[in-house]
């Protein structure tokens, strides 16, 4: 192995503190350094020249190079290396400036020998670098998105305009969702249904094609295939090329023969209560939602239609379009990226039982509010006493229920203060004369334009009562409902009395979510929402790479965010989709099928569901996509067999450079050892030397790719090569990079400690630290607490001794 | 000047029954639950909440409000934010006997039933009623028994406090 040390001044800035002769002679005495070369700089021009030339014209064949700012360093030296076909992970970059200068400023002697330490480490590491392969992994130009109300509606235009395929799947009959029953929507008090009109439509007519849904010209698009009545029942393969499983019931109306006309209901004999209109009119078997829905085609409930016994529809049906032999299809595709766009619901309010929704006909909710408000609705756009059928004109509504409330949902739902104020507007503005009252708790109206509903509502002579209701009871004598509610500004307890009491209800994920996730192996959060990959960066990204999430699938949302979250996911969909292909450097986990065997950890812990077991000779092996694995380490942390590793971070070379940090130039002076993961934990260190914070040169530091890819023998083995103390320094549980590798690691620590004691060495000699990246003064502050307790406990050498 | 702090609200949240006090958003749920504060506003358990949650320890401790509660734990079952309103109101009581803080019916009954066995005297006219019923005349309470047990728990340190008042 020949070795090559390239150590850059950075501008003087090294030699100013360090003695680099003296560096320079320890290095060449290192077995395998072919060549030390020092410069002002090695990131670009000459000096990153002579690192290609020297690999060329293999006078090296692996590499240290010392830069000060190491990140932007890396980039371009490992560019040029792959320009030149010099495979980049042969070299190791070390921050020499930030590691070794600028926190030990104070200590220039012992800088130098921690300086000659981490360069041994190197080198050591090094040594023992292998070429990592590149791989591309093609992509099927084309997206499926789950759920057709605004969200996936937004998403399907957004994607096809950007030029690809896109199949919408949507479990009702008609598309819309949500939005469909919720007449009109703030801030601009337009119908619900508006969507904005295609590009290519565009071309056209012009900028401003805001269109109901029916007439927006979605369905013809070009490129899109819509499944209505359908769900998709399996999703296998790999990111970019997923197998998609969909199962489409029967409409029992042929779409392309269907014009509309109604004369099939007017025969159908047989009646239900009308669900999407609150219950407030009837429907039949062979019905249609609404007659400016898409597709504007009816359908046929198989729960309730008599078919062949009776079949009148299709004797009357002029165009032949009813067709009672449909049978459920099964179709497959291939996609290149999934979009959930599943939406919320309302919360059910029956379990409420004080409020004896569902008892009381006068009790109703928003959404049933917003059915009655819809001038082409059940009731023409009045609101009405459901028990008498007469106008309503007295209105109280009740905010948060089943929101912030522990029973039954912790977080606040978000738009219901906003939906009862447009309701309250609504119903003013129809008739001045009728009373609105507002139960409240907080009025949240954080949103543009939003709070204009709020003074509107005052002006109209809307009342606000602070105070959530204990209670709904009905009035014996007059049969009304009657809100009990303590008005908590002035302190007295209110009845008000109303002709209709409207619920704000919570609004939860939509039935199925779960099953769905597990699907398509995403999570849903603990409010039973799809979970984000990074709720502050990332919030239409999923853990899996082609999976993205909008809409009110992962929180509930009003219009406006709802399309920007649907534009969102679709330009994160139209990234992966555009290349055709992921370039990927298989810096990847590897099983050893020899030693794997039967336990299945592995396939439990990975957070991105990359590893799966097969049959193999009798018993069960772990197997690893390498397009999934995202290079954690997780399970190479769990492994009991060390059966797995991590290629870039093996056993190997994680140890090496152990043991050359533990090396000891100084026999008095204590060594501790910080492990720390590549995202926050290093970033901590980092930023302790950006923010000239001082720390002791004692700690030596290494990275690894997160800290759930150390053992307990990595540790175990660094005191026996003379470290006196450990720190493993990860990210905080919740802002783990990779979900849980943090907590892992934590785990990993507190086990050593146990093993410390049995084997009557203290257990406060390795501890674990969990920070955020702009925590460089507790790491500083860390250090020293570890380096004190290094040396007042003597060192380690002595007690293995014993 | 008033002067508003959390420093009650801390002591409240450490002891049996207050854990939950910082729960509270105030949205009265618990007032309008409540039977007392619909016949008298002399008690409101959301005020007497946040009173304790802005630190008026002595109006809070020295009050009658956190005597006026009849433990139905109507508030406690509807309470959004699970605050646990009755046994918040123990808490707080317990803080204040430990003060000497109580009303003289409290003292009484306890003197009663350290004595008699019973919280109040039977009247000769219950014992008459009793016996027009048809029913059995009342047994004697175990004096000796009830006492031992009054000792073993932390009533007798109540007792001591209110021995210490009178």
């Amino acid at each position: 192995m020949k070795v090559g040390v390239f150590i850059s001044d950075c501008g003087g800035l090294v030699s100013k503190v360090l003695d680099i002769e003296d560096i320079e002679k320890y290095l060449r005495g290192i077995d395998g350094v072919k060549l030390v070369e020092v410069r002002d700089s090695f990131s670009s021009g000459e000096g990153l020249e002579r690192i290609v030339r020297a690999f060329k014209e293999r006078r090296i064949d692996r590499a240290v190079v010392t830069e000060c700012s190491p990140k932007i360093a890396e980039i371009r030296i490992l560019n040029r290396l792959k320009e030149e076909g010099v495979n980049p992970y042969l070299v190791e970059i070390v921050d020499l400036l930030g590691s070794c200068i600028l926190p030990h400023r104070s200590w220039p002697d012992k800088a130098v020998e921690k300086a000659k330490v981490t360069l041994l480490a190197a080198v050591e590491r090094a040594k023992l670098l292998e070429p990592i392969e590149s791989r591309r992994f093609p992509i099927e130009k084309s997206a499926l998105i789950i759920g057709g109300g605004l969200a996936g509606i937004n998403a399907a235009i957004e994607l096809i305009d950007t030029g690809f395929e896109v199949t919408l799947v949507e479990r009702e009959p008609f598309i819309g969702g949500l939005a469909a029953r919720m007449v009109r929507f703030f801030p601009t008090d337009d119908c619900a249904l508006c969507v904005q009109a295609p590009i290519y439509e565009l071309k056209g007519v012009t900028k401003t094609s805001r269109k109901g849904l029916y007439r927006s010209g979605v369905s013809e698009l070009p490129g899109l295939n819509i499944y209505t009545n359908s769900r998709v029942v399996s999703v296998e393969g790999e990111p970019g090329n997923f197998i998609v499983t969909i199962e489409k019931k029967p409409r029992y109306v042929e779409e392309t023969k269907c014009i509309g006309c109604g004369e099939c209901t007017k025969v159908c004999p047989v009646e239900v209560p009308d669900l999407f209109n609150a219950k407030l009119k009837s429907r039949k078997a062979i019905y249609i939602n609404a007659p400016n829905l898409y597709p504007p085609v009816y359908a046929i409930d198989e729960t309730i239609c008599k078919f062949k016994e009776c079949a009148k529809c299709v004797e009357v049906c002029p165009t032949k379009a009813i067709d009672l032999d449909q049978k459920a299809e099964t179709i497959k595709l291939r996609v290149g990226a999934i979009i959930v766009a599943t939406g919320f619901e309302e919360f059910n309010p029956e379990v409420i039982k004080e409020y004896h929704y569902g008892e009381y006909p006068d009790v109703i909710t928003q959404s049933e509010l917003a059915r009655m408000l819809d001038p082409f609705g059940p009731t023409g756009g009045i609101p009405i006493r459901p028990s008498t059928g007469e106008k309503a004109k007295k209105i109280v509504m009740i905010q948060c229920v089943g929101s912030r409330d522990r029973r039954y949902n912790r977080y606040c739902s978000g738009i219901c203060c906003m939906i009862a104020l447009k309701h309250a507007d609504m119903i003013k503005k129809l008739d001045p004369e009728s009373e609105v009252q507002i139960c409240y708790i907080d009025i949240r109206t954080t949103g543009r334009m939003h709070e204009d509903y709020y003074e509107r509502a005052r002006e109209q002579g809307v009342i606000f009562v602070k105070g959530r209701p204990t209670e709904i009871v009905l009035n014996p004598d007059s049969g009304k409902p009657v809100v009990i509610v303590e008005d908590g500004l002035t302190g007295e307890i209110l009845n008000l009395e109303a002709d209709l009491v409207v619920l704000s209800t919570a609004f939860v994920p939509s039935s199925g979510s779960k099953e769905l996730a597990e699907i398509l192996g995403i999570e849903v959060a603990e409010d039973g929402f799809f979970k984000e990959y990074n709720s502050k960066l990332r919030p239409t990204e999923t853990k899996i790479r082609g999976i993205y999430i909008c809409g009110g699938a992962t929180y509930p949302k009003h219009a406006p965010t709802t399309a920007l979250h649907a534009s969102s996911a679709a330009l994160k969909a139209g990234k992966f989709l555009r290349s055709g292909e992921i370039t990927k450097d298989l810096k990847v986990a590897v099983v050893n099928e020899e030693l794997c065997g039967d336990c299945e950890f592995c396939p439990v812990v990975c957070p991105y569901g990359a590893i799966t077991t097969v049959e193999k000779e009798g018993h069960v092996v772990a197997r690893v996509s390498e397009l999934r694995c995202e290079g954690c380490g997780i399970c190479v942390g769990t492994c009991p067999k060390n059966a797995i590793e991590l290629k870039h971070y093996t056993d190997d070379q994680i140890l090496a450079q152990i043991r050359a940090l533990a090396t000891k130039l100084d026999p008095k002076e204590p060594v501790v050892l910080a492990i720390c993961c590549a995202e926050c934990g290093h970033c901590a260190i980092e930023s302790s030397g950006i923010f000239l914070i001082e720390y002791p040169p004692n700690v030596r530091v290494m990275k690894v790719p997160c800290a759930g890819v150390l053992k307990v023998h990595h540790f175990l083995e660094a005191f026996n090569a003379g470290v006196d103390a450990i720190m493993v320094v990860g990210c905080k549980p919740e802002g783990c990079h990779y979900e849980y590798g943090s907590i892992k690691a934590a785990q990993k620590v507190a086990f050593t400690k146990t093993l410390l004691k049995a084997l009557g060495i203290e257990p406060e000699r390795i501890e674990m630290f969990q920070m955020v990246h702009i925590e460089g003064d507790r790491f500083a502050e860390a250090a020293k607490l570890m380096v004190e307790r290094a040396s007042s406990l003597g060192s380690i050498k002595e007690m293995i001794k014993i | 000047m008033i002067r508003v702090s959390a420093d009650f609200a801390k002591e409240v949240k450490k002891r049996l029954g207050g854990e939950t006090i910082t729960n509270c958003y105030q949205c009265g749920t618990c007032t309008s639950s409540c039977p007392v504060a619909r016949v008298t506003n002399r008690f409101n358990p959301r005020k007497l909440i946040v009173q304790s949650l802005r630190g008026k320890r002595d109006d809070v401790l020295t009050g009658e409000m956190i005597w006026l509660c009849c433990s139905c734990f109507n508030c406690q079952e509807r309470c959004p934010q699970r605050v646990e309103i009755a046994d918040l109101i123990y808490a707080l009581r317990n803080i204040a006997i430990s003060e000497g803080n109580v009303p003289n019916i409290y003292s009484e009954f306890v003197s009663a039933l350290y004595s008699e066995g019973k919280l109040v005297k039977v009247a000769g006219f219950t014992e008459k009623q009793r016996e027009n019923f048809g029913l059995p005349p009342l047994k004697k309470p175990d004096v000796e028994a009830i006492r031992a047990i009054l000792a073993e728990t932390s009533f007798g340190e109540v007792l001591k406090v209110l021995e210490g008042k009178e």
